[in-house]
């Protein structure tokens, strides 16, 4: 049998040979799928460009948190205009709050603080508060994603 | 009624060898135990029922409750409110899981400072370590069911902790959750994991591990290698002694369940919201100690860091045997494997202690502090002689 080893393919060594890439690929063909089955479905989330409900009564200094596509977004009122940014604190994903007294952003888990302009100023978030696109159309606000 | 059972056993007789299998039985429930089993061998039986009383309360909740972000929360409402003798379910399930992750640590402690992980039954503890994981993923899973704010955010946290793993991070965080944010794909995901995976993965390492302990029986006090032979004579008999106490204690168990499922009831919480964070969300107590550790963490690099920290300790856990291969088990013999023990333990205690009190008001002899997040404590000085602040 052992001097067998060496020479051109038998009919058993080729019948070996199929049965194990068919097995592979049966193996592959039944877990490929079941694994694609695993993966989280795209959703379109919602509209990715959302109006914000009553920012014609919103005073100077007000903030607001609303919800763009899957996204929670805070709103706020400057003197010179609106502004937004995601609320989705950069640290461990709790949702910031705006603090009016202070002009800034808190985040209610590890106490971070980030600026009007959502940069950073005290705590452990490693990055600041990406910034959401604002258009004023007359009295109508909409905010959507950069 | 004699004729009946003798017809019965003819029936069995007819078909079976039903003398081994006699035998077979009476082996397993006359085994003798090593004379030193005592009390403290009785905590891995009491994880297992308490596994059991969870699987049959969680059977018992499955049947009013729903899996949805929109009627989940309503459906423990029902379960609590209307439901007769549900209020005590839903509390006996919720405190049985707390008890049955102490019941598995105290578990762990006693067969470490036992030595009994050593050869030949490192692979007893290997299926410990793996069983002791499942049950905190039970926990962890089983948390979010309800849908309430703390749960949300407590889940929120914990899988936004997932996407700091290396290169792999992102899509971790994303398959564990069903998507960007925490939904009801999440729930679901967490609904399947914690009523059939788990429960079978429990199932089956529960029997791999309890088939290893047999095989290698009850380990003594001796050196690794020089243990004498059991004689049979002087060994406990399992049934009727350990059986015994392994009954004591589950009505022990029963009672502890429904006294603090009466005099201490976990709430229900408000209903989860995604748009609102709200203040001081903080873990399960068998989370503490990760929690507070990971707030030493910062920079860039910190959450990785944290990961890898709080990683560690379940890797040395799961390595141990094969890293102290040392031949004594008497725990005085051991400084080293005993010192180390003694500190992780209270060093997880500790950090679960701060973890705890973070970002509450204390009195520590007399004087009021604030506690910081990291746990340090700021002296509130609400009193008149209290010194100004040095700028
Ligand atoms: C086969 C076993 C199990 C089944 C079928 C099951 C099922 C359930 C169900 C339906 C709930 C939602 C009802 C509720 O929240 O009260 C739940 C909650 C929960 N389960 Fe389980 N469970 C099982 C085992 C476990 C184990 C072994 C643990 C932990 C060691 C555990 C920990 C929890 C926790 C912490 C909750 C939340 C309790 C609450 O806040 O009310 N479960 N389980
Ligand atoms: S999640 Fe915001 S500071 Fe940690």
């Amino acid at each position: 049998m052992s001097g067998q080893m060496n020479k051109p393919p038998t009919r058993r060594s080729f019948l070996d040979l199929i049965l194990a890439v068919g097995s592979l690929l049966t193996t592959a063909a039944v877990s490929i799928p079941g694994l694609m089955y695993l993966w989280p479905a795209a959703k379109g989330g919602g509209p990715a460009k959302v109006e914000v409900e009553g920012a014609d009564q919103m005073t100077p200094g007000q903030g607001k948190t609303i919800q763009v596509g899957s996204q929670a977004v805070v709103v706020v009122r400057h003197r010179s205009g609106f502004k937004a940014y995601s609320a989705v604190c950069t640290h461990l994903g709790c949702l910031v709050t705006w603090d009016s007294p202070t002009k800034s952003f808190l985040c209610p888990c590890h106490a971070a603080v980030f600026d009007e302009n959502g940069k950073v100023v005290s705590g452990p978030p490693p990055a600041p508060l990406p910034e959401f696109v604002v258009k004023e159309i007359g009295d109508k606000v909409f905010v959507s994603a950069a | 009624m004699m004729g009946l059972v003798n017809t019965v056993k003819q029936f069995f007789d007819d078909r079976y060898d039903t003398k081994l299998a006699g035998e077979l039985i009476s082996k397993q429930a006359f085994k003798r135990l090593p004379p030193h089993t005592g009390w403290l061998h009785v905590l891995g039986s009491l994880s297992l029922l308490l596994f059991i009383s969870q699987t049959i309360t969680g059977i018992m909740l499955l049947i009013y409750y729903r899996p949805t972000p929109e009627a989940a929360h309503k459906s423990i409402q029902y379960i609590t409110a209307e439901v007769q003798f549900g209020w005590l379910y839903r509390q006996i399930h919720a405190w049985g899981a707390s008890m049955m992750i102490f019941a598995v640590i105290l578990h762990m402690i006693r067969t470490f400072f036992m030595g009994a992980y050593k050869k030949p039954r490192e692979l007893t503890w290997v299926t410990g370590v793996i069983l002791f994981i499942l049950t905190i993923t039970f926990g962890f899973t089983g948390y979010l069911l309800p849908w309430n704010q703390i749960a949300f955010w407590a889940t929120t946290v914990g899988t936004e902790s997932a996407s700091k793993v290396p290169v792999i991070g992102d899509w971790l965080q994303y398959f564990l959750r069903g998507g960007d944010a925490v939904t009801g794909e999440t729930l679901s995901r967490f609904f399947v994991v914690h009523v059939i995976l788990l429960p079978w993965a429990l199932t089956g390492v529960i029997a791999v591990h309890l088939f290893l302990m047999r095989l290698s029986n009850l380990a003594t006090l001796e050196r690794v290698g020089e243990e004498a032979p059991l004689k049979p004579e002087h060994g406990i008999p399992f049934f009727p002694v350990h059986v015994a106490k392994e009954g004591v204690v589950v009505m022990m168990m029963l009672a502890v369940l429904v006294t603090l499922s009466v005099v201490s009831p976990w709430e229900i919480g408000e209903p989860a919201n995604a748009l609102q964070t709200p203040p001081h969300i903080k873990p399960e107590w068998y989370f503490l100690p990760s929690y507070q550790l990971l707030k030493y963490f910062e920079g860039p690099y910190g959450a990785l860091m944290g990961i890898i920290g709080c990683s560690v300790p379940f890797v040395l856990l799961l390595l141990w045997p094969f890293l102290d291969r040392g031949k004594e088990r008497h725990p005085r013999k051991r400084p080293i494997a005993v010192g180390l023990g003694l500190f992780g333990l209270l060093g997880a205690m500790f950090l679960g202690y701060l973890g705890h009190i973070s970002e509450t008001e204390q009195t520590f002899f007399g004087q009021r502090y604030h506690i910081t997040l990291k746990g340090w404590p700021v002296p509130l000085d609400d009193t008149a002689d209290a010194e100004p602040p040095a700028h």
